[in-house]
Order: structure tokens, then sequence, then C-alpha cells
């Protein structure tokens, strides 16, 4: 358990009272107490970030970028999530949103909405160009690849090829910027403005290339405030976005924000989009049994409503959608990217993935199946004799988790408050 | 083989019980991961018990699921109270099902759940007694990738 790589969410030791909501929140049952606090098994979070909304003590930390970060990079350029512009207030155009980011501090500013048209004109081909398997299974929610590889192996295969938009925009101007700026790719920094700490893990440690084009990523929560400082100190920038709406939007492409974007351009195939931790959880484990073999593409974000849900966003999550929803029907169904550079991107793999999504297994009971069949056998028999009140006392947040422990030799029985009751 | 390393659990399953559909078949899946089997074999698991689970929810009364499992193999034994089939050889068939209009409505009822079943075995058998029930013995070998 040692070798793996510490999870992009961490336990602030001060803050935490060693309370049971993050132990129940949690879909994968990563989190343990210990010692009166919370930790994070590694191989087993999925940076879901479902801790984050439930602690009231706000105690679980996101491990993204910071602002300081940047200083090592002479140009800096952000690509913030369509997200964005659905965290203020109605009269601030998406324009003003990016003039602000550029007050911030960054030397240039990239619009991801019509990359997310790209890609959505991209997973459209692909599945015209690969009538099976079926259901195939959007990537750009980095959990849900996640999720995948570790509770779903057999599902991995499904994962439809084609990279994010946040990644595909990084490789634009991965490929451009230093050309046309004449420096170093080294000297260029690429951040990506997120409303989830999944995005760093998937740039720290990518599931389908060696490398991210991404340099890191900047939760909006943490730029939120450096922003609305900016819109209220640029009167100017205001004036120039109302009187020359010159950046192209893409309505479609903003509409991804939200769940059911990515599906909703799709107009000849079955999709199907599923927001939320639990439900995509419920509606993996039926194409694992075999089911949703009609569907064409199915679509999960992890986040309730989609990327608007996401757990480092400011705004809830309904004014912010409404905002997006309200953006979308101004720019209408109109698209922005021509079809033959799609093409042509397409053709010559810009788009899809380096390498497969692999399974990355989770450790077994025992690595002898012999072993590991007694011990399942002598959980349940635990399981049996534990009062199944899920209270969370013992630290395991329910009691089968507890019996599974012990068996693993992670925890012993006597944790649990009632059994020692029992036994004296 | 070795006395000890098999481990045994009964399932419950209720006729009409549709919002429970795919509770059993998903916590046999999860044990087998936990069990490190390899994915090929979980999901052919997972889809002949969901079948199986299936089939019960929609024609039985109730019936037990017996699961064993040991280094060597999975195997489900289902024994449902219920109609029973009266032709069994053509039930085997692909595409005949004698679903009703309501349950093919819910996306049931393709006439495909006996021979997946049997697809994702390596050792099947069916007995059935029309009005006593039907008894499903399906194996799934650890080792082997399976049949095509």
């Amino acid at each position: 358990m040692t070798e793996n790589p510490p999870p992009s969410l961490h336990v602030s030791a001060e803050k935490c009272i060693g309370c049971v909501h993050c132990l129940t929140s949690c879909p994968t049952k990563a989190i343990r107490i210990k010692d009166g606090k919370a930790r994070i098994i590694g191989e087993l979070c999925i940076d879901c970030g479902e801790c984050i909304r439930f602690c009231p003590h706000d105690a679980i930390e996101a491990h993204t970028t910071s602002f300081s970060d940047l200083s090592a990079f002479k140009y800096k350029v952000a690509i913030p999530a369509t997200v964005l512009y659905g965290q203020f207030d109605n009269a601030t155009l998406p324009s003003e949103i990016l003039f602000a980011l550029r007050r911030v501090g960054f030397d240039y500013v990239y619009e991801l909405s019509t990359i997310c048209e790209l890609n959505n004109a991209a997973i459209e081909k692909y599945l015209n160009d690969h009538r099976k398997p079926r259901p195939l299974i959007a990537s750009t929610c980095p959990v849900v690849v996640r999720l995948i590889q570790r509770r779903y192996p057999s599902l991995c295969d499904l994962i439809a090829p084609i990279e994010p938009p946040r990644e595909i925009a990084a490789k634009i101007l991965r490929t451009t910027l230093p050309r046309a700026l004449k420096i170093s790719p080294a000297e260029i920094g690429i951040i990506h403005i997120t409303p989830c700490p999944a995005k760093m893990v998937s740039i720290n440690r990518p599931a389908t290339m060696a490398r991210s084009y991404l340099n890191g990523a900047i939760s909006i929560r943490d730029i939120y405030g450096p922003i609305l400082q900016a819109l209220r100190q640029s009167q100017e920038d205001t004036i120039m976005c109302h009187l020359f709406p010159e950046i192209l939007f893409s309505g479609m492409g903003l509409g991804t924000a939200l769940s059911g974007g990515e599906t909703r351009g799709l107009k000849n195939h079955r999709t199907v989009a599923v927001s939320g931790v639990r439900d995509t959880i419920r509606v993996l484990d039926q194409v694992e049994s075999g089911l949703l073999k009609d569907v064409d593409l199915l679509e999960c974000m992890v986040c309730p409503d989609g990327c608007v849900g996401g757990p480092l966003a400011v705004e809830n999550r309904f004014l912010a959608k409404s905002r997006i929803l309200r953006l979308v029907s101004a720019m209408g169904e109109r698209t922005v990217i021509n079809q033959s550079d799609m093409n042509l991107l397409y053709h010559e793999d810009f788009l899809s993935f380096h390498h497969p999504v692999m399974p990355v297994g989770t450790p077994p009971l025992d690595a002898d199946r012999a072993r590991a069949i007694q011990k399942a056998r002598k959980r349940n028999k635990l399981f049996m004799r534990l009062p199944h009140k899920d209270c969370g006392a013992c630290g395991a947040p329910d009691c089968r988790t507890l019996a599974e422990d012990v068996v693993r030799g992670l925890a012993d029985l006597a944790d649990c408050p009632f059994m020692k009751k029992e036994e004296t | 083989m070795r006395k000890g390393a098999s481990f045994q659990q009964d399932f419950l399953i209720r006729g009409g019980d549709f919002s429970g559909a795919g509770r059993v078949s998903c916590e046999i899946k999860d044990l087998l991961k936990e069990l490190g089997l390899s994915s090929q074999v979980v999901r052919r698991v997972a889809i002949a018990a969901y079948e199986a689970e299936m089939n019960v929810i929609m024609y039985a009364r109730e019936a037990r699921f017996d699961l064993v499992i040991t280094p060597q193999k999975v195997r489900i034994i289902v024994e449902d109270r219920g109609p029973g089939i009266e032709n069994v050889d053509l039930a085997m068939q692909e595409g005949y099902s004698t679903a009703t209009e309501e349950m093919r409505e819910l996306g049931f009822g393709a006439g495909m759940g006996l021979p997946n079943i049997k697809k994702n075995s390596d050792r099947f058998r069916i007995i059935s007694e029309p009005d006593r029930g039907t008894r499903l013995e399906m194996t799934i070998l650890t080792n082997g990738q399976g049949l095509k």
C-alpha cells in the first residue's frame, strides 16, 4: 500500500475532528478514521471529491496548483473549464471573465467551448466508424476513467479513445505557441482552471498518455476571488467586451459543462447521460452485467448535474446551470468547428488516446486464491457477528468493511464498540 | 481440491421484485473481484447471474441462488418455485420468449436469457418441471478464458 502515489485529496490534521461524515460519503469506501483523524487510502480513492462536499469542517483539501507555482513559467496560459462562465452573475459575459483572467496574471487565455465541440465531433466520427463494441463510454470525466480502471476493469475497452477537450486544447497550444512566440516549450505553462480535484490527478498521472499536455490545474475556488476583483477593477474591459464580442464561443461546447452536454449533439445515435457518482456506479454495474448494449454513447459525470456540480466550484450548481443554459440558448445550436478541420485532425490521430486505458487492479483479499476464499468466508462470519448498525465508530464506513479490514489484518474486531460490550 | 478452500453463500430472490433487479448478481460480482478472479471470469459470471436473476424476477415466485466458489470454479445453482418451462429446448433458442407485453415495454424478454447464460458458462444444466419450478446449474471455470 505504500508504493502508491499520494491521492489528490488529503486531510488537514488540524481541521479534522474524526467525525464520520466523510466515511459514509465515500462511494469507494476509501476512508478510515485512525487515531481520531480521517485517512484516505490512495489506491481506493477515485478523486471524486464527495468527501469535500460532506465534510462539515472543511478538512479535506484538494492538491491543486497554486498561484506561486505559476512563477516557474515565463509564459502563462489559462484554459478555463466552461463551468467558469456560470460562476458569476448574469450580467458578466464570458469574454469579460476571460479578460479578467488575463488581469489576474495569465499571458494568454484559451477559450474551451470550441474544443468541446471539436471533441464532440470526433466522438461522433468515432461512433460512425466503429459499430462495435457498445456502449462506448465518454472519457471526459477523469473520475469515471479511474473508476472503470479500478472497479470495472472489463469495461476499459469501452472507453471512447478521444482525449477530453482540456487535453486537446493544451496539445494545440503546445504545438502552436512555441513557434508563434519563439520561446522554448519548457517556458510555457498551460494551466487548466477546474471545478474538481480529479483534473489535477489526470494531469499528474494521466491514464491514456505518457505525459499530460497541461502543467497544472487551479481550482475555481482558489481563483474566484482574484477574478472577481479583476472584474471590478476593469470597467474599460467590460465596455470593450460589450462593444466587441470578438471571441468565438460554441453554444454546443458550452453545454458540455452540464450533464447531457456531450450527448446532446449526437442526433443519429442512441445516448444515455448519467450524473452523480452513485448513479454512475449503478449504471456501470448494469453495463458490466451485459446491459445497455443498444446504447451507442454513455456519458457519465460523477458530479451532480455534470461539471457545474464540481466540488471546487463556487456558485451553487443550480444557479450556475441556469446561467450556462442561458448562454447556450443565446449562442444557439450554431456550430463553429469546421468539419474538414476536424476530419484532418482526426485522421492524424491528433484527437485520440496515445495509450489504451488499462485496468488498475485493486488488491484481492489475498494473493493466493484458496486463502482469499477462506478470508471471504471468515469475513462473512465476522460480519454476521457485528451489529449491522454501520455507525462508523470503529473507523470503518460500515460493518462489512470492518469485517473485511479485520481479515486483511488492518483492523481489530474490538474496534467495534458494540463488540466490546458483548464481550465484557 | 484442498478441503476448506471453498466459499458458499445463499441468496434469496423474490419474483416480481423489479426494483431490486441486479442486486444479487452485483453482490456476486463484487465478491469475485475481491477474490482476485480475472475480469473475463467476473464478466461472464456477472452476465450469467444477472440473466438468471432476471428470469426469476420475471417468471418465478421466488428462488434460491446457491453460490459456491472454489479456486477452480464458480458454480451457481438457481432453484426456483414457479411455473417451470414447458419446452426447455424451445426456451434455449435465441429470440424465443414468453414475456408479456408489459415486460417487453420495460426492455426485458428479448428471448436471450437462457442462451446467454449457456454462452457464458463452461458447464450448464437445466431441469424444469411445469407448475413446480426450474433448476439451473451453471459453472464457470476460473482459469480459462471460457468458450467463445
